[in-house]
Order: structure tokens, then C-alpha cells, then sequence
């Protein structure tokens, strides 16, 4: 055997402290040396993809509510990602072990996951922001039972349909949810009697896009045709021909988000011209998000809401918007992703209240089954939750104007207490949305011909005809 | 016998030495080190080990292992996932006997291989190196669009559906960890015995001398093909685990964030040696825990940006500063002053004739 | 040939010639089907026939789905081209005004592997680069946008045209810069240089989604990557009368497709009608004969990067103004480049036109003549018939169509 040179014996010296640099960083263990009761929380959000504007709106929230109710300070009112201070529910202190930061797909949220509920051992979550992400933190959620997880903002129904863990709630509606009512609007206010609907081909697209089917087809409207372009497809022009002339059907609904909402539009005008007011409705996108690119097209257009009641003139919201600038004056309080996020918090701590400072199944058990939250108006300004820990909420169909010359959202109607089954529309049992599912029957729904018209901003006894 | 030696001794010793702390891990190192860091280790390390078996033993750099792995998983998830039973409701959800799916899987993932390898055989150098990556994103918007597939969402519950022999993965991690183990060496095993068969032989010579070897009467488009469908074979076991390990699929898991990880990972191991998959694969892993946990979340201090800034900077840097990643590194140290082996060279060259 | 009255031998010459060209082509073709064998015949003509039998699909087979929306294999959304000449003419002109925008972003990447053999993978993060600040300077010059995207009515010709400038000129210095620092001293080293443009692809890309859009609407963060677009100038919002079936086309699409022309025509003059570009096309041919003539290969390698890497920012801007740009579009022209390429053959300008419309005509048409089966089916299919056409041409010319022969 050779003699071991310089550099061959430096080299093996090395090896050998790197061997021991990784045995020391295995046995690191993350956790913090036990204290008085501690609870610890991570918020999950988007800082990438498509939602990646929520990052602070998310944070912001929640930080909001935990300073309302659970005596926090924010470290900085105009960075809500900066932290907070102190914080206590339940005599346990509230500490936040960091921020996720997930771009709208499964796969990065389970790393995520991993990260800040596994290695850092967080007990509780506040999130995910979208609705794969959702699906993925249920399926997780399901295997981990001495976690919980309470629902930032995400639509799809999975969670708490078909998944349903017990240590799994949701305090708002899911994608359906949001769109009730705006079938029912357009088929009375602007006499639609058949329509052809685009969404997204993937489980949001026809999610939103069954609570439009389900409430227009139930008064009597007829979905002529349904087309899926996949989800962020580049040009559209193919699918948008896939469209009924605007002369051969009374609307549109439209369905598509993601990076396509305008792209879409914009391929439907060169397809058949100027857009006609009155032909075009859909879902939040065409407001919320990148859709904001299409709303001055679309003046004076109903669609669907987000959950939330912007301009809503009621004591309860009042104080909701109060709060939330109190602690961040430069969030809008009336964005959903801000709403959600308060409330998830808000009810975390009460929940801790409640179980006075345990976490795992004592906690879930103490999260309250109905909590007070802003744009709530039925059941005592309550939202509910139902067996599946799903929220039971209004839902309010907007409308787009112009607000001071630039475009904007009003409240167009109040549909009371909508739940998850969409009526009877949906069910554990029943497929889940899809491509053909909801399909286009006429029935009757528990808020049909019980929409309120909104004026102002204040509900008013009239119903919508 | 021959005289070893040094380096291999030293080689010898520190595997010995790896795979001594790989079977006593579990008393040594805390639960999420052995889960998060040392099983996807195993695991990704396989996958990378299919690439770098191509680039090493058939000059063949190929971007669609990621996608083969994704497949695997997908054709796992469908199967053996069942609707309503435990809330999963995504995906064909057949409900299938998990040892069948478990084969199927990797049959059909072995089975795709053979179909791409047949399409890309002829091709060669950079040629190649595109048209795997163009298998891979049409791989991963397939399962994206085939919504009958899974679509966006994600299968889940594929680990709790596992065959008999593999037990209860969910719930006890040291059982996959040890299963993960077991396959890592087994895939390793198989590489190193292909690699001195007739059939790898000639796919070096192959690598080295393809209008050659063709002269000599092989059909080099066949053995290339051959070369990927075990390459696939073998992304095929790495994909099975990593759905098992992970207990979903969607398809994020197949795109392009996922197959340039693999390519980091092949490049920081050294895309010249096996062991450099298993090396590059845990250097990747510890990196990105180490930095995601610090970085601030207004993103990098300065430049701005996300941990993907950090990897291609570092992905940049290896590939400039020491092509051959850490193997490189280890054997350059090695190589002064010594006779030794000639050893596959760095991939600096294209294989004569690649030009077309 | 017997002599004849004038006209007779005339015209049975010119049929002869014909029927004489007409013959040898077929023992071309007959020869080259023999020297496949059976073996290598059957599968090749199953391709053909497969062809073949898409095509008459198209043509004339489908039908039109009936009231009561059922269907069968034969069932699409408009029926055959003979049923429904309407449709098929404006799904035809869509695969070809698309086409002229996948030609220009493709050009470019053909252009810098060609003559350099450099496999640009950071060209799709230049796309997305070159998107973005479309956007930001169409803002710019439009206050009123507020961060809402523009309208056509609201922009006019130089608008639109400034935007252009802007962004190909920063993106054509972008690539060059990337070109003088990283590439140029590892020139040979293929692979490597790969490795190099995709380490560059992931930097960029995740660098502009932590930088753009800067021009939001008030209240949202200046990051994120967000969906923005820009827009035409305002004389494009209108049809154009095809007196064919009654057709009116957009003049906006059509000006995408009169882009591409006019990028193939004038890289075409380019390349075959100046110095410059016989140089460079010597150098494609040989770059080691040309650099031994004493040419300065390294500044002809610095004008065909800039001009590969102006050409995507080029097509980002017409991309983004017909449809928008946002994060993750890096990946996928990323991938409409690499098919055009792969289909066409690197390298040749014939090439990335003829991969271009056969893939824009593939896209097209698997999106909207697929059956539809009920809701079920099947054009969620459509990316098989990229593979598909991938395949075939890989199958019968693995260099691409008019690519050189290995």
C-alpha cells in the first residue's frame, strides 16, 4: 500500500469532520426547550405562482385578528410579514414558527408541509391559499390527526366533502358556494334563458363553474354548451370557437381564470367582436385577480362573488373593517384572501379559549362551530359550520361599476345561509364537480326567489325579480 | 488478487463505511432527518442514478427520468387508489390489488421508456438531450390535461395502499427508510453488474465510438434503447418510492421545476460516476433545507428571488467551475501524480458524429 | 415520336414529360419503400395511413354533434370541412396566424443552435423577460392604464411599436451580454453549454417573477409574476371581409401572421442576401474552415446571438399582446421551440417555417376536431398528437424535416 501523502491524509482528516459535521446536524433537534404552554402556529401561503400578491394580504389577516382578539402587536402596521409580538388564547402563548411559501401546487405545499409542521412542529395551520393546495393538506391532514388545520382560502370542495378529515375546518364557503345566486340574477335581470359556460379544466374551473350550472339550471336556464380549455392555455382562439355565436344563445358564462381571463377574452373578441354587456357573466375572475385586466370591458356585468361584501353597510362589517385598520390601515379589509384569513385566526383563538391552551384533538373539538365574522348577515350574523366542519354563508353576487373613474365591485344581491350541498346539489356520495357534473336540471333550491337585492350597500327587503 | 490501490481502498472504505451509518441511521439520527433528508436521499438518489447511468455508460444526457418518474407514480396512484373509501376522489381510482399495481407500475413506466427510447434512439448529443426534455414536459401536460387521470389535483392515498411485503409505510417511516436502503443498493448493484455485461460494454463503446461500433456490425440505435428502457426501469422503482414516500402525485411532481432538480442533482453528484447520484442528491436536499429555512420572505437579500435563484447559481457554478460535480472534485484529487484507469471524461465533448 | 399536325405533338410531348416525371418519382418512391423491407415497411406505413386517415377525418368524415349533444367516434364540434367550410377555414387560419408567431420565437433559437450549436435554454426566460417589459413600457407611456391592461382603442401604432423596440433591443443586449460571459469561452463543449443556458433559464426566470410587474394596480405588491398583457394598437381591433364563406378575420391575428412574414423575409434577405449572413451560413456549414479564412468568427457568433435572442423578445411582444405574459410561459415556449426545432430541423430557416405550421396546424386542430363524445372527450387529448407528430418525424428524419443529415 502506498504511503499516504499530504494531501491524501488532508483529504480523508476532511471526510472524516465532514462525517462529523453531519452527525452533529442530525441530532439537532428542532424543537424549543418545553416552557409554560406554548401553541404554535405557521400560516400558509403563496409567495409564488399565480396567488403570489396573497403573501402579505394572508399574513396581514391573520396577524390582524390574532392582535383583535388574542392581544398580539404588529411589528410593523405596514409589513404584516414583519410579525407579530406577544400573543396569548387560552393561557398558552401564541408563537408563529414562519410563513409558508407555496406556489399553487401540491407539491411545493407538502415540502412546505414537511418544513414548518413537521421539522419546526407546528401545531397548527392556518391555510393553504389555493384549492389543490387544499386537497393536498386534507389527504395529509387525514394521516396526521394530531395536527389541525383551519382553511385559509381555498374553493374546492374536496376538503370537506369527500375528504373531510375531523382536524380539517373551513369558516367560508368553497368555489360553488361563492357563484350562488348570479345564475338566478341573470336569468332574471337580464333574461337569459340559455347559455353556454368555458371554465378551466381542472377541479376549480368546475367547481366555480357548478355553482353557476346548478343555480341557473335550477330556475329554469339551459347550459346549451360547456367547453374546457386546459388550464392556462396560451391561445384560446380554438376554444372560444367552440363557443355558440353571440347571436345564437342569450350569454356566456365564463370560468376561466389562472393566467387566461383576459387572453380569453381577448380571443372571443377577435373571434365575434366588441364584447355586448349583458352577454357576459362568470365567476370572481373576471373582477378578482388578473381578471382586473378585463373588468373595464365588462361594465355593469354581474358575477359571481368571492365570500365577501365590500361596501356592505352593516354594524358587524363595520367593526370588522375597523379592526383590520386599526392594526394594517394599508389592507383592503374587503379582500377575501384578508376576510378568510382573519376569521381562520379568529377562530383558532377562540378555539384555544376554549380548550384552554390545548392543541391536537381537544382543540379541535373546542373550535367553535359558529363564529361572528364580518359580512355575515343570517343566523344572527353567525356563520355556521355543518357536520363536515364546512362553513354555511351568505354569499354575495356582485356587480362591476365604476367606483371614483376606475373599475369596481359593488354588492348586486344577499343569498342567505348557503351550504356546501349546494342545496342537495352535492354530496359525499354524489361524483364530485367535473366536466359533466353538476348536469343541467331544473329544481328547486333553498334560497330561489329568496335573493335580496342589495342597494348601496344596505339589504333590502326587496327580492330579486 | 490484485493489489488494490489507494484510492479504490479509500473508496471501498468510506462505502463501507456509508452503508454501516445508512443501516444504523434510525438510532442515530432524529425522525425528520431520517424521513426528510436521508429517504428522499435514497430515493431521488435512484432517479438520478438513472440518469447518470445514460451519461456515464451511454454518453446520453436525458431530462425525461423525472417524467418516467412521475409516470410510475401515476400509473401507482390511479391504481390503487380507491374513491370514497378513505376520501380520496381524484384519479381513475381503480382499487386495485396494490402487488399488481406495484408491477404494473413499474412495467408500465419501463414500457413508456421503451416507446421514447425507440423515438429518441437515433438521436444524439444536445439532439437528445432536447427531445427528452420535450418528453417530459408532454409527460407532465399530459397527466396536467387528462383530467381522467388526476388532472391538477392530486392522488392521494397511495400510501396507504401498499403491497403486503412492503407493509405499512405510513405510518412507520424506518420501514421505508430501510426499504428505500434495500433498493438503493440493489439499483446500484444492478448498474455497477450492466455496466461489466457484454451489453454494457458495447453501449460504451458506444458512447465513445458510435460510427465505429456501427461498422462493427451493432445496432447502435437498439442498444441505446435498450440502455433507456432500463434506465426507465430504474425511474420507474425511484418514482414508486417517491409516491409512496410522499403519499400523493400531482403534476408538479413531473414538471420542469422537478426535472431540472434531478439535472442539478446528476450535475453537483458528477454525471461520470454512480455514487455521484446518491452524493449530489443529499448535498441537494440539505441545501435546500438549510436555505429555505433562512430565507427571509421578501426573498434573497439584494438580488431578491426565491431558493431557485440559489439553485441556479450554484447548478452555474458547478457546472463552470468543476464540471464533474463532486465526483469530479474527488477524482481529480486523486488523479495527480498516479497511473490510473482511464476514466469516462467529462462530458466536455459531444461523441464524435453527434454533429449532424 | 412519329411526326403529327403541330399542336398533337405539342401537347403529347408536354404529357409525356409528365407522365415521365410522374414515373420516376414513383420508382423513387417505390425503391425507397423496398429498401425499408417488410419489417421497416409495416410500421411506416401504419404512420402514413394514420396520416392519412387524420387528414380525411378532418376533411370529411366528422360530423356535427346532434341535438340532443350524444355522439360517436365520427362526432366533433363542427363536423367535416365539406359540412361546416366555415369553421374549418377559420380553425386553418388560426393554426396559420399562430404559426407566424411560434416562427418568430423559433427562429431565433434555430438561429443561435445553427451557427453555434448552442442549445439556448434560457430562451423561453428570455421570452418571459422580454414580456414584461413590453408591459412596463406600454404603461409607461399610458398612465391612464393604472395597471389594468390596456384596451386597443386606448393605444395607438407607435404605442405599440416603442414597446417593441424597447424590448427587443434590452433583450438582444440581455442575450448578448449572457452570450460574452458564459459561452464564449467553452465554445465545442455542447452539453455544457446546455447546462450553462438552463442554469440561466432558472435564475432569470425566478429573478423576473421576484421583480415583475412593477406597474400594478394600487394596493398590489410589485412582484409575483403576475398575468399582464398588452395591446394592439387600436386600428387592429377590427375584421377583416374574406368574401370566402362569408368569413371576417381579425386583423389582429392577421397581423401576427404578416409579423412572421415579415421576420422570415427579412432574416431570409439577411442571411442570403448580405455579407453577414453568407458568413454566417458558411460558418454553419463549417466553422472551422470559416474561422481559418481569417473571418472573426467570435464577432459573427456576438451578431447571431443577438439577433437569436432579439428575435424572442421580438416574439414576446407579439405574444403578449395577443395573448398576455405570466409566470411559467417561460417553460412553455420554451417547449413550442423546442417542437418547432425538433420538427423542422435546427439550423435551417426552411426548417422553422415548415415546423411552425406543421405545429401550429397540429395545435389547432387536435384542440377543435377531436371528437367530443359527450363532455368526456377528447380534446383533452390534443397534447398526445404533439407527441404523435414528434414521433412520426423523428421516426422517417431524426435530424428534423429539413435539418442536416447526421
Amino acid at each position: 500500500m502506498r504511503r499516504f501523502g499530504g494531501r491524501k491524509l488532508r483529504l480523508l482528516v476532511s471526510l472524516g469532520v465532514v462525517a462529523v459535521a453531519i452527525a452533529a446536524m442530525t441530532q439537532a433537534s428542532s424543537a424549543a426547550p418545553f416552557q409554560a404552554l406554548q401553541v404554535k402556529y405557521a400560516i400558509f401561503t403563496d409567495c409564488k405562482g399565480a396567488f403570489a400578491f396573497g403573501y402579505e394580504l394572508d399574513i396581514g389577516g391573520a396577524n390582524a385578528a390574532l392582535s383583535e382578539f388574542a392581544g398580539a402587536r404588529p411589528k410593523n402596521k405596514k409589513k404584516p410579514s414583519a410579525g407579530l409580538i406577544g400573543g396569548t388564547a387560552g393561557g398558552a402563548k401564541l408563537t408563529s414558527v414562519g410563513y409558508a411559501c407555496g406556489d399553487d401546487t401540491p407539491a411545493t405545499i407538502l415540502k412546505e408541509i414537511r418544513r414548518l409542521m413537521v421539522q419546526k412542529d407546528a401545531d397548527v395551520m392556518i391555510g393553504p391559499l389555493s384549492g389543490d393546495e387544499a386537497v393536498a393538506t386534507a389527504n395529509w391532514a387525514k394521516n396526521n390527526p394530531q395536527k389541525t388545520v383551519i382553511i385559509g382560502t381555498a374553493g374546492s370542495q374536496d376538503p370537506t366533502m369527500q375528504i373531510a378529515p375531523k382536524n380539517l375546518l373551513r369558516y367560508h364557503g368553497d368555489g360553488a358556494q361563492w357563484n350562488a345566486g348570479i345564475g338566478e340574477i341573470v336569468y332574471k335581470k337580464w333574461g337569459w334563458r340559455n347559455a353556454a359556460i368555458i371554465m378551466d379544466d381542472y377541479s376549480f374551473g368546475w367547481t366555480s363553474a357548478a355553482g353557476i350550472i346548478a343555480d341557473f339550471c335550477a330556475i329554469g336556464g339551459k347550459i346549451t354548451k360547456r367547453v374546457f380549455p386546459p388550464l392556462n392555455t396560451t391561445d384560446y382562439s380554438a376554444y372560444v370557437r367552440q363557443l355558440p355565436a353571440p347571436d345564437k344563445v342569450d350569454g356566456y358564462f365564463w370560468v376561466v381564470g389562472g393566467t387566461g381571463t383576459d387572453p380569453a377574452f381577448k380571443a372571443f373578441e377577435q373571434a365575434y367582436g366588441r364584447l355586448k354587456a349583458k352577454q357576459h357573466s362568470g365567476n370572481l375572475f373576471l373582477w378578482f385577480l388578473t381578471g382586473v385586466a378585463v373588468a373595464p370591458r365588462l361594465k355593469d356585468a354581474y358575477i359571481g362573488g368571492f365570500g365577501t361584501g365590500p361596501g356592505l353597510k352593516t354594524a358587524q362589517a363595520a367593526a370588522y373593517e375597523k379592526s383590520m385598520k386599526k392594526w394594517y390601515p394599508d389592507l383592503p379589509a374587503t379582500d377575501a384572501f384578508v376576510y378568510n384569513y382573519y376569521n381562520a385566526a379568529h377562530a383558532l383563538v377562540e378555539g384555544l379559549k376554549a380548550s384552554k391552551g390545548r392543541v391536537g384533538a381537544a382543540l379541535q373539538a373546542a373550535l367553535p362551530r359558529t363564529l361572528r365574522t364580518g359580512y355575515s348577515v343570517s343566523n344572527g350574523g353567525l356563520v355556521k359550520l355543518d357536520s363536515r366542519r364546512q362553513a354555511i354563508a351568505d354569499q354575495y353576487p356582485m356587480q362591476i361599476t365604476n367606483i371614483g373613474g376606475k373599475p369596481g365591485v359593488k354588492i348586486a344581491g344577499y343569498v342567505p345561509a348557503v351550504d356546501q350541498t349546494f342545496g342537495g346539489t352535492f354530496s359525499p356520495s354524489k361524483p364530485a364537480p367535473g366536466r359533466n357534473f353538476p348536469p343541467c336540471v331544473k329544481k328547486k333550491l333553498p334560497w330561489q326567489g329568496k335573493i335580496q337585492v342589495v342597494t348601496n350597500g344596505k339589504i333590502t327587503n326587496q327580492f330579486v325579480k | 488478487m490484485r493489489k488494490l490501490d489507494a484510492k479504490t481502498l479509500t473508496e471501498r472504505l468510506i462505502g463501507v463505511g456509508v452503508l454501516v451509518f445508512a443501516v444504523l441511521a434510525p438510532q442515530i439520527v432524529n425522525g425528520y432527518w431520517l424521513d426528510t433528508i436521508f429517504t428522499q436521499t435514497l430515493l431521488l438518489g435512484i432517479g438520478a442514478a438513472s440518469l447518470i447511468f445514460l451519461s456515464a455508460y451511454g454518453g446520453m444526457i436525458s431530462l425525461a427520468q423525472t417524467g418516467l418518474m412521475g409516470v410510475a407514480g401515476y400509473a401507482l396512484g390511479n391504481m390503487v387508489s380507491q374513491r370514497g373509501l378513505l376520501g380520496e376522489s381524484k384519479g381513475l381510482a381503480l382499487g386495485w390489488d396494490p402487488t399488481l399495481s406495484l408491477v404494473l407500475a413499474i412495467v408500465i413506466t419501463t414500457a413508456a421508456g421503451l416507446l421514447f427510447g425507440a423515438v429518441a434512439s437515433r438521436s444524439f448529443g444536445i439532439y437528445f438531450l432536447m427531445l427528452t426534455l420535450t418528453f417530459g414536459v408532454i409527460a407532465n401536460l399530459f397527466v396536467g390535461s387528462v383530467t381522467k387521470l388526476g388532472g391538477f389535483s392530486p392522488i392521494a392515498g397511495i400510501d396507504r395502499r401498499t403491497p403486503g411485503f412492503i407493509g405499512d409505510v405510513l405510518n412507520d417511516r424506518q420501514r421505508l427508510y430501510y426499504i428505500a436502503l434495500i433498493a438503493a443498493v440493489v439499483a446500484y448493484v444492478a448498474i455497477r453488474y450492466v455496466a461489466r455485461t457484454p451489453f454494457g460494454i458495447s453501449l460504451q463503446g458506444i458512447r465513445d465510438e458510435p460510427v465505429r461500433m456501427s461498422s462493427l456490425g451493432y445496432t447502435v440505435p437498439l442498444h441505446r434503447m435498450l440502455a433507456f428502457t432500463f434506465a426507465a426501469f430504474l425511474a420507474g422503482v425511484a418514482g414508486v418510492l417517491a409516491a409512496w414516500w410522499d403519499g400523493q402525485i400531482s403534476p408538479s411532481s413531473l414538471g420542469l421545476n422537478a426535472t431540472i432538480e434531478l439535472l442539478v442533482i446528476a450535475v453537483i453528484g458528477g454525471l461520470v460516476r454512480i455514487e455521484g447520484a446518491w452524493l449530489g442528491a443529499f448535498a441537494f436536499i440539505v441545501i435546500e433545507n438549510e436555505v429555505t429555512n433562512r430565507i427571509p420572505s421578501e426573498g434573497l437579500p439584494v438580488v431578491g428571488g426565491s431558493f431557485n435563484t440559489v439553485v441556479g447559481l450554484i447548478f452555474l457554478a458547478i457546472v463552470i467551475v468543476s464540471p464533474d460535480g463532486l465526483m469530479g472534485i474527488w477524482e481529480r484529487l486523486w488523479g495527480l501524480g498516479r497511473l490510473r484507469e482511464p476514466q469516462r471524461p467529462a462530458p466536455t465533448a459531444s461523441p464524435a458524429g453527434s454533429e449532424s | 415520336m412519329p411526326p403529327g399536325p403541330r399542336g398533337n405533338r405539342l401537347s403529347s410531348s408536354c404529357s409525356l414529360k409528365v407522365a415521365r416525371r410522374l414515373g420516376t418519382f414513383a420508382r423513387l418512391v417505390r425503391e425507397r419503400v423496398r429498401s425499408w423491407g417488410v419489417v421497416g415497411a409495416v410500421p411506416r406505413l401504419a404512420a402514413v395511413g394514420l396520416v392519412v386517415f387524420a387528414i380525411l377525418y378532418v376533411l370529411f368524415i366528422s360530423t356535427p354533434p346532434d341535438e340532443a349533444g350524444g355522439g360517436n367516434w365520427r362526432t366533433t364540434n363542427f363536423g367535416s370541412a365539406v359540412h361546416d367550410p366555415d369553421s374549418f377555414l377559420r380553425v386553418l387560419l388560426d393554426a396559420l396566424t399562430f404559426a407566424g408567431l411560434l416562427f418568430i420565437v423559433a427562429s431565433g433559437f434555430s438561429l443561435i443552435f445553427g451557427l453555434m450549436r448552442v442549445v439556448n435554454m434560457a430562451h423561453g426566460s428570455f421570452y418571459l423577460l422580454g414580456g414584461y417589459i413590453a408591459y412596463e413600457v406600454q404603461q409607461e407611456m399610458n398612465p391612464e392604464g393604472l395597471g389594468y391592461s390596456l384596451q386597443p382603442f386606448q393605444v395607438n401604432t407607435w404605442e405599440w411599436v416603442l414597446p417593441l423596440l424597447v424590448t427587443v433591443g434590452s433583450i438582444a443586449l440581455f442575450g448578448l451580454g449572457v452570450q460574452q460571459l458564459l459561452l464564449r469561452w467553452n465554445q465545442g463543449q455542447d452539453l455544457r453549454q446546455a447546462l450553462i443556458t438552463i442554469a440561466v433559464s432558472v435564475i432569470v426566470a425566478d429573478q423576473v417573477i421576484a421583480h415583475f410587474p412593477r406597474h400594478v394596480v394600487a394596493g398590489s405588491p410589485k412582484f409575483g409574476g403576475n398575468a399582464v398583457s398588452i395591446a394592439w394598437p387600436g386600428w387592429t381591433n377590427r375584421f377583416v371581409d374574406l368574401k370566402l364563406f362569408g368569413i371576417e378575420y381579425s386583423l389582429a391575428r392577421f397581423s401576427m401572421l404578416a409579423l412572421g412574414v415579415f421576420v422570415g423575409i427579412a432574416l431570409w434577405l439577411w442571411l442570403y442576401r448580405t455579407k453577414t449572413g453568407m458568413v454566417i451560413r458558411a460558418g454553419v456549414d463549417d466553422r472551422q474552415m470559416t474561422s481559418a479564412l481569417g473571418i472573426n468568427i467570435q464577432k459573427v457568433f456576438a451578431i447571431a446571438f443577438i439577433v437569436g435572442a432579439g428575435l424572442a423578445g421580438f416574439g414576446a411582444v407579439v405574444g403578449t399582446s395577443q395573448g398576455n405574459i405570466a409566470q411559467l410561459q417561460d417553460g412553455t415556449w420554451l417547449l413550442y421551440s423546442l417542437v418547432v426545432v425538433i420538427v423542422g430541423g435546427m439550423g435551417s430557416l426552411l426548417g422553422a417555417v415548415a415546423g411552425s405550421l406543421l405545429y401550429g396546424l397540429v395545435f389547432m386542430f387536435s384542440a377543435s376536431y377531436l371528437p367530443t363524445i359527450g363532455n368526456d372527450c377528447c380534446t383533452q387529448y390534443s397534447i398526445v398528437f404533439t407527441f404523435a407528430l414528434l414521433a412520426l418525424v423523428l421516426a422517417f428524419r431524426p435530424q428534423g424535416l429539413f435539418g442536416r443529415a447526421a
